[in-house]
């Protein structure tokens, strides 16, 4: 090898080289030159189009649905709420062996295994493996140590008061928007505004981080307030329940409305379904009939055909009509009474519900008052209760003769329930017709209220001696001559009328022998705070009214007046007493319970002696669930205050002992021992 | 280390000064290299290996070998690498050769390019680019004037070269082979072969650079990606147009050291080939401008040196060490702006890759060697003018 430090051979070509030296500094420096010019293009030129390119990926807007706002009684008790629950996902590419981890999964939470692996496998980077999942099911999941399971919350739909309004309050779908009733009535109101936030995330996916905390009242929907009161919804749905029980009917309505103001206090149906567990439960169960479905109502119709008459002065109180002993032919058709009567008065016809009585009414009134005036009492047109698919109910004009006389009492027409019950408010208002209204108030999480409902008259319909005339003789209904003396109240005079109505047969084109029985009650008869309607659908024991549906208002219209406080209409009742069923309790001498009706021990003592006004005595509710415990107090106008589960085990103040009326009892529950 | 025997025939040299610029570019370049391989591999580290310091410290550990080689160098002097040319270039080639055995050589990213060693791993690619170009500095110049001739002058180091590239393209490393042969044309075109060779052997090449790209789906795909990335942006394209983006929104000033998001997995590597993407996204254009003053600063300096060696062993090799940083530096520059297809050189100096940076490191000792020489060969007055231009015709 040469040594090139000893050889140091002069440079033949070194000005060259030192020129190429050059160039190809010359060439470099223009290349890094380049490379800097690009820079500046890319960063200063594109800068906006390539930042707003990366942006689109890792700024992701991650919506977070808005807490639902909750549904209130009028007292505030809730009966619908939102509650977080954890909901499990995955990522199944970050899952080593997805048989594996969906059997492992399937097992723990009980689902199939299968048909988890089939929604693992389908999805890329995100899988549900359980939504709304229970407390116990995420810890277990947890366990399992998987990589790649995230949890989520998520608001889940509760009903509290389980069945309780159901039908009026609705459902939601496992999406939590509202399927029926109220929840999709006022989906936008409750749904809140779902918040949108930019958070980043990597290119796996990942969530890393989200913007500022968030107030949660920000995302929260509006709450709704209802005027029902859940205790009145518990009794009517009870004596409902039962009502349709006993007649092994196929369904029941049932309303109750405070007439002075057009609130409903109480809209029960029946079959019942748990919204909490909705998948068992039939479409009919879901269905809200009394404010949905439209029936022919039948004879309670024929008050407002008198009203009417007698408002207009073309009968008065004293006019007498002939009721043909039973048949009276029109047209080719003849019009029945279920007993022969002859000459009565407007109270009479009434008091027995006769058929040809009020068709002469109505013959008197003519066809056009006789439309006017159901019209005037709300009928035939929609209450706006803010239900969706409300009914309407059909009025057509009576051209024959047969159709003005059946329109008469209740056939050949239509109405709902709730429009039933807000013409007897009308008539227990002193004439003046109340718009009927189910949500009070509608405000969202900052106070702001975004509706409210007010009472509001729609028009006096007939005039407050009229009103009170024709109340005063429906008294007679309940009355041992009437046709539903079981509606009779030891305290309270009751003014109502039956309703027996058959059904149309779509099939036979005509009346077939299914009935729907009613009965619609004012009381207190003298200063009226509820109207009570009672429709039972259907019934095979009995198909009265008066005998179906009458022992079921008795029963609601006993708790509500204990409930609303509302004074007797008297302190000595019919003759007939019966032993009260508490024994602690002894029955004092004006204590009394109608005979005909067997209304459980339990809300018939709602009512005890009246000693000083203001104070009730204490029943004793020892030994008795809970629920039912609650209600005997709440009915004896009392507020319970319950400590545990299970049974009454103790309770104070004792049995008997006589308190203030809305004093606190506290109940000692307690399961089995 | 430090003691290293002096050579009995070394002359005393005068007090030795090293360009301090030179040395100051390089030493940012390094430190610049350490803060951004931190910054754009902290969260890979963290979810691949669960902690987000792997990389820098392995890093950390090769800067500080490299300080040592060019310590080293610096003290050795230019001059003994040319004894070195052969030894290296030989070791070179059988790592080159062992790397390709595949229970020596590990796959990554579906190419054999590393040994696996206890502690660290080797890059060959990287030590035969260093040997290379010892290697051709050292030939050329003891060729002389017969450099210009077809036989003597370029056919030898065109077939080694074709020998080194035919090595690399085993692993594959498209990007080795291409800065080994544009070695081979700068120094080729600095000692003075005929340009009409060079030009000629390109024409030639082309048709087989087309066949090369044309009958592999995967170089196709890179020049497809490199044409139009947005189009590709979901499969070929990807990498570039994600580079694009990340570069694109650091703006003038950038996003902030650490702040980058699209280190955040939507990048592939990048902290070692892209790692100049996440420095454009976090440091704007400030930062891109820095580092091109800083490679400026290196070649400036490093061309500067090589005029100042005083022997065209000395030159060949200062231009030689300067191309392989400004060529790789610009490559790597221009491929994650889309200017050039995907190469897979790295930023050097900066990129994370221990091998490459000992190396570097290494050479720009040798660098700074040549920046201490007293006197420039080609600044010296010609002594004997007899056959400077007969040999050349």
């Amino acid at each position: 090898m040469r040594d090139f430090k000893a050889a140091r051979a002069p440079e033949p070509n070194a000005k060259w080289l030192k020129l190429r030296v050059q160039l190809l500094f010359g060439l470099f420096l223009t290349l890094l030159g380049t490379a800097f010019a690009r820079a500046v293009f890319l960063q200063v030129f594109e800068q906006e189009k390539l930042r707003g390119l990366a942006q689109d990926q890792y700024v992701r807007q991650i919506e977070i649905p808005a807490r639902r706002g909750d549904i209130f009684d009028r007292r505030g008790t809730p009966l619908a709420q939102s509650v977080e629950v954890d909901s499990i996902w995955v990522d199944p590419s970050l899952l080593p062996d997805v048989r594996a981890a969906s059997r492992a999964m399937a097992r723990v939470l009980k689902v199939d295994a299968d048909e988890l692996f089939g929604r693992l496998t389908r999805a890329k980077r995100f899988a549900w493996v359980k939504r709304q999942a229970k407390p116990q099911d995420v810890d277990a999941i947890k366990e399992l140590g998987l990589p790649g399971l995230g949890f989520t919350k998520e608001p889940k739909r509760f009903y509290p008061q389980r069945e309780l309004a159901a039908h009026v309050v609705g459902l939601v779908g496992t999406d939590g928007h509202g399927l029926e009733g109220l929840e999709l009535a006022f989906e936008d109101e409750l749904s809140g505004q779902n918040s949108r936030l930019s958070g980043f995330r990597d290119a796996k996916g990942r969530k890393l981080l989200v913007q500022g905390a968030l107030d949660p009242l920000e995302r929260q929907g509006a709450s709704v307030t209802l005027t029902l009161d859940r205790h009145l919804q518990y009794v009517a749905e009870k004596a409902l329940a039962k009502a349709v029980e006993e007649s092994r009917a196929v369904a029941g309505t049932a309303v109750v409305l405070d007439p002075r103001t057009g609130e409903l206090l109480a809209l029960a149906n029946n079959p019942r379904f748990n919204p909490n567990a909705p998948e068992g439960g039939d479409r009919g169960a879901i269905r809200n009939r009394a404010a949905l479905d439209t029936f022919e109502p039948g004879s309670t119709m024929k008050s407002f055909v008198m009203a009417a008459a007698l408002d207009q002065k073309l009968i008065t109180a004293d006019s007498t009509f002939f009721c043909e002993n039973g048949a009276w032919p029109v047209g080719r058709h003849t019009i029945n009474d279920t007993h022969p009567h002859g000459n009565m008065n407007i109270e009479g016809i009434l008091q027995v519900s006769s058929n040809i009585g009020t068709a002469k009414v109505a013959n008197v009134l003519g066809r056009e008052r006789l439309v006017a005036a159901y019209h005037a009492f709300g009928f035939a047109e929609r209450t706006g209760l803010a239900l969706p698919g409300e009914g309407r109910g059909v009025i057509p004009f009576p051209k024959a003769d047969v159709a003005l006389a059946t329109q008469s009492f209740g056939q050949g027409m239509t109405a709902t329930a709730v429009q039933v019950a807000a013409g007897y408010g009308a008539l227990a208002n002193d004439g003046v017709l109340m718009r009927p209204y189910l949500v009070s108030k509608v405000v969202d999480p900052d106070g702001v209220v975004l509706l409210e409902n007010q009472p509001t008259e729609l028009r006096r319909v007939v005039s407050a001696k009229t009103a009170r005339q024709v109340v005063g003789m429906l008294e007679s209904v309940v009355t041992k001559g009437g046709t539903a003396p079981r509606a009779a109240m030891a305290e309270y005079r009751v003014a109502g009328k039956t309703g027996t109505a058959q059904k149309a047969d779509p099939v036979a084109r005509g009346y077939s022998d299914k009935r729907i029985a009613s009965f619609v009650g004012v009381v207190p008869a003298e200063a009226p705070r509820a109207v009570i309607l009672v429709v039972v659908d259907e019934p095979k024991t009995d198909v009265y009214g008066g005998l179906v549906a009458a022992p079921a208002f008795k029963e609601i219209a006993t708790a509500a007046m204990a409930h609303l406080a509302v004074p007797p209409s008297r302190t000595v009742a019919p003759p007939e007493g019966v032993a009260a069923a508490v024994p602690l309790a002894p029955p004092p001498a004006s204590k009394a319970s109608a005979k005909a009706a067997p209304i459980k021990a339990a809300l018939a003592e709602a009512v005890t002696e009246t000693p000083e006004p203001g104070t009730v005595r204490v029943p004793d509710v020892q030994g008795q669930a809970g629920r039912d415990a609650v209600v005997q107090l709440l009915a004896a106008a009392l507020e319970p205050q319950v400590l545990g589960s299970g049974r009454v085990v103790s309770q104070t103040p004792a049995a008997g002992s006589m308190v203030e009326k809305g004093a606190r009892v506290t109940l000692e529950l307690a399961t089995r021992q | 280390m430090k003691t290293a025997p002096p050579t009995a025939a070394a002359p005393a040299p005068p007090p030795v000064r090293f360009d301090p610029l030179l040395l100051c570019a390089v030493l940012g370049l390094v430190s610049l290299g350490l803060v951004m391989v931190y910054s754009a591999s902290a969260v890979l580290a963290q979810d691949k290996l669960g902690d987000s310091l792997y990389f820098l410290k392995r890093q950390l550990s090769a800067a500080g070998m490299g300080l040592v080689g060019m310590a080293v160098m610096m003290k050795l002097g230019w001059r003994r690498l040319a004894r070195l040319a052969y030894p290296l270039l030989l070791l070179a080639i059988v790592l080159l050769i062992a790397v390709a055995i595949p229970g020596i050589g590990t796959t990554a990213g579906g190419a054999r390019r590393w040994i696996r060693l206890p502690g660290f791993s080797l890059q060959p690619a990287e030590i035969a680019k260093f040997a290379w170009v010892v290697y051709l500095s050292y030939s050329l110049a003891k060729k002389r004037e017969k450099v210009a001739t077809f036989s003597i002058g370029f056919l030898p180091h065109l077939a080694l070269c074709g020998i080194l590239v035919l090595l690399c393209m085993l692993q594959p490393d498209f990007g080795s082979s291409v800065l080994l042969v544009f070695m081979l044309f700068v120094l080729l075109f600095a000692a003075g072969t005929k340009l009409s060779y060079l030009v000629g052997s390109v024409l030639l090449a082309l048709p087989m650079a087309y066949i090369a790209i044309a009958t592999s789906p995967y170089r196709m795909k890179r020049i497809l990606a490199f044409l139009d990335p947005w189009a590709h942006r979901h499969d070929v394209g990807y990498q570039v147009a994600e580079s694009l983006m990340s570069i694109g929104s650091g703006g003038v000033t950038g996003l902030g050291l650490g702040d980058g998001r699209q280190k955040l997995f939507f990048l592939p590597e990048a902290h070692t080939d892209f790692i100049f993407s996440i420095l454009g996204e976090e440091t704007g254009l400030i930062g891109v401008g820095l580092l091109v003053l800083l490679y400026g600063v290196v070649l400036w300096r490093g061309v500067r040196a090589s005029l100042a060696a005083g022997e065209t062993f000395g030159t060949y090799l200062g231009l030689g060490i300067t191309s392989i940083i400004a060529f790789q530096a610009t490559v790597n520059m221009s491929v994650a702006m889309g200017l050039l297809p995907t190469k897979g050189l790295t930023l050097p100096f900066v990129s994370y890759g221990g091998t490459s940076l000992v190396v570097l490191m290494g050479a720009a000792g040798v660098l700074l060697s040549l920046s201490a020489s007293a006197q420039g060969a080609v600044n010296r007055p010609v002594r004997t003018g007899s056959d400077v231009r007969g040999v050349t015709a």
